[in-house]
């Protein structure tokens, strides 16, 4: 643990250290907030914004997680995954410690867009345990995908490859989710995307947010609210897949 | 078990990669003996299988055949207890270049577990022993190629280890910052009592830092010993007959004679050890006459390392 926390540590740093990435990393789901946000508010009516950020919350939480993988890769690449390995630290420390600060950037970043957001109109319920149950949910599903993106950085040998990996999730996430649209509509006129969006995790973690955290989050009537232990069954699944996955490919590159 | 008597031991170590159906014998079955308190240097071209060596040894990948010990300890069954006591720097400079140089170091002590007052001593001693203390605070994106192999060197000792590997420490240096890192080096051996084992493709570094060297060529160490005693064998002086035409029946000549104490021959050029250049240069161009090889250049050198790397592999090794 000593070993992780050491990583976790000076991989905090060396974000304070690359201020213009982290800055990048936020400016995409900011954009969302503030030109989607404001424009489809226009459109479709009051309330849209508090229904849109727990997807926005949940989008940068993702690309946060995946970015925080590039750590590791970056790590690997330039061989310093070799001085941890001649140290007597457990090999998983090598994981844990890029993990935690993996999880660590999501959910900064979506702390710095539920500000944004709150600053933009959207409205929070003062619940002490639904934001517990809120921060459980999201530091669950940056779990998941920082399990992808760090056993993805454990055996590619290119940069370039990576990042494809992070539009490859990206916007399909968002886009296949309830996270823009309400599930009910598309029930109705997209029967095909509605059944992409329940097997997408994002789709479990925004309705439980929206749920939890936030103040009448269904700007229209609609009663089809997922139960809530599904969603933290579906979230806690995936978290699981995603640890599960980076050990795998881990092990196999390393040990 | 601990067996005292070496502070590293291997015994037909191997290493072979599987690469689809083909496999790769990197290291061919390896036998070593390294005692303490000496500087040992693997000598041998790029791809000869020095840093799948070294890698084994400092325990980064598994043998797949043969013992290896390090420090007393078997590195496939007590990798750990090794780690504890080796410091590693790896071939390619392995430096997180946003960092200043002093947390670079200090981060290294943390994952040691050691603790703050002994961190802060160690790098504080060790930046002056390598003269890097007034650029420590600096990011290490603006130190010079032979300030980071500098950095990288106390970057392996700041645990105060007891044996120091070091994978082609003076690559891409100039001569002047080579020969600091060469007398940096020997202090240790000599003040600090360390063991090292380094690999290099520099012959002239091999003769002079080691007090025994390894000739490592495909996967096989050659012959090892000091490096005096391998230069001696080939004789006080050694002349190199470079020509064209028929070279066999010239060598054969050669062999006959008395006063040759090592012969080595490859395509144009014959190297022929003697007693005493100046006297037999003479006799060895009157061998040359009549049997069908002719001479084009003719000079007596001291030999090298290098020579003796021809004289056991039948192959030059070239320095880049």
């Amino acid at each position: 643990m000593n070993a992780a926390l050491t990583l976790w540590g000076k991989h905090m740093v060396k974000i304070r250290r690359h201020r213009e990435e982290a800055f990048g990393l936020l400016l995409q789901p900011v954009l969302w907030v503030v030109l989607f946000g404001v424009g489809m508010q226009a459109v479709m009516g009051d309330g849209y914004i508090t229904f849109m950020v727990p997807g926005i919350i949940t989008l940068s939480a993702l690309s946060g997680s995946i970015a925080g993988g590039s750590t590791l890769l970056d790590e690997r690449l330039r061989g310093v995954v070799k001085e941890y390995l001649v140290a007597p630290i457990p090999r998983l420390s090598v994981l844990l410690g890029n993990a935690l600060s993996t999880v660590s950037k999501g959910l900064l970043q979506a702390l710095v867009i539920l500000l944004i957001g709150v600053l933009m109109g959207a409205s929070l319920r003062f619940n002490l345990l639904g934001w517990l149950g809120g921060f459980l949910l999201v530091a669950a599903y940056s779990m998941g995908f920082a399990g992808i993106a760090l056993g993805v950085a454990s055996v590619t040998d290119s940069v370039g490859g990576y990042h494809a990996l992070i539009f490859i999730f990206n916007l399909p996430m968002l886009f296949a989710s309830n996270a823009l649209f309400p599930l009910a509509r598309l029930d109705e006129h997209a029967p095909l995307l509605n059944i992409v969006a329940r097997i997408n995790p994002t789709t479990y973690v925004v309705d439980g947010l929206r749920q939890l955290v936030f103040e009448n989050a269904y700007f229209v009537p609609t009663d089809q609210r997922l139960p809530l232990w599904l969603c933290f069954t579906v979230v806690g699944a995936f978290a699981t897949f995603g640890v599960w996955f980076a050990l795998r490919f881990f092990s196999r590159s390393v040990l | 078990m601990k067996t005292e008597q070496f502070t590293i031991r291997a015994e037909g170590l191997k290493k072979t990669y599987r690469l689809g159906k083909d496999s790769v014998e990197a290291v061919k079955g390896v036998d070593l003996q390294i005692l303490p308190h000496t500087i040992y240097a693997l000598l041998g071209p790029n791809g000869a299988g020095k840093t799948t060596l070294l890698s084994m040894l400092t325990t980064l990948i598994q043998p797949t055949g043969g013992v290896a010990e390090v420090a007393g300890f078997d590195v496939t069954r007590d990798p750990d207890r090794i780690r504890q006591r080796i410091g590693v720097t790896f071939q390619e400079i392995v430096l997180e270049d946003d960092l200043t140089g002093r947390e670079i170091l200090d981060y290294h002590g943390r994952l040691y577990r050691m603790d703050k007052q002994a961190r802060q001593r160690q790098i504080d001693t060790l930046l002056e022993l390598v003269e890097l203390q007034d650029a420590s605070d600096r990011i290490v994106r603006t130190y010079s190629g032979g300030m980071k192999r500098r950095l990288e060197l106390i970057r392996g000792l700041i645990t105060d280890p007891e044996i120091l590997f070091l994978d082609e420490p003076t690559l891409g240096l100039d001569p002047q910052n080579r020969a600091n890192l060469w007398s940096y080096i020997r202090n240790l051996r000599d003040e600090k009592g360390l063991t090292l084992l380094l690999t290099t493709h520099y012959m002239d570094e091999a003769e002079a830092l080691a007090d025994r060297v390894g000739i490592i060529d495909q996967g096989q160490l050659v012959i090892q010993g000091r490096p005096q005693d391998l230069i001696n064998e080939l004789g006080a002086d050694v002349i190199n007959v470079t020509g064209s035409g028929d070279i066999a029946p010239y060598v054969q000549r050669l062999r006959e004679q008395e006063f040759v104490q090592g012969l080595n021959a490859a395509e144009r050029l014959v190297q022929i050890g003697v007693d005493n250049g100046n006297r037999r240069l003479a006799d060895i161009v009157t061998l040359a006459g009549g049997n069908g090889f002719h001479i084009e250049d003719i000079g007596i050198a001291r030999p090298t390392l290098g020579d003796v790397f021809l004289k056991h592999t039948g192959r030059q090794l070239r320095d880049h």
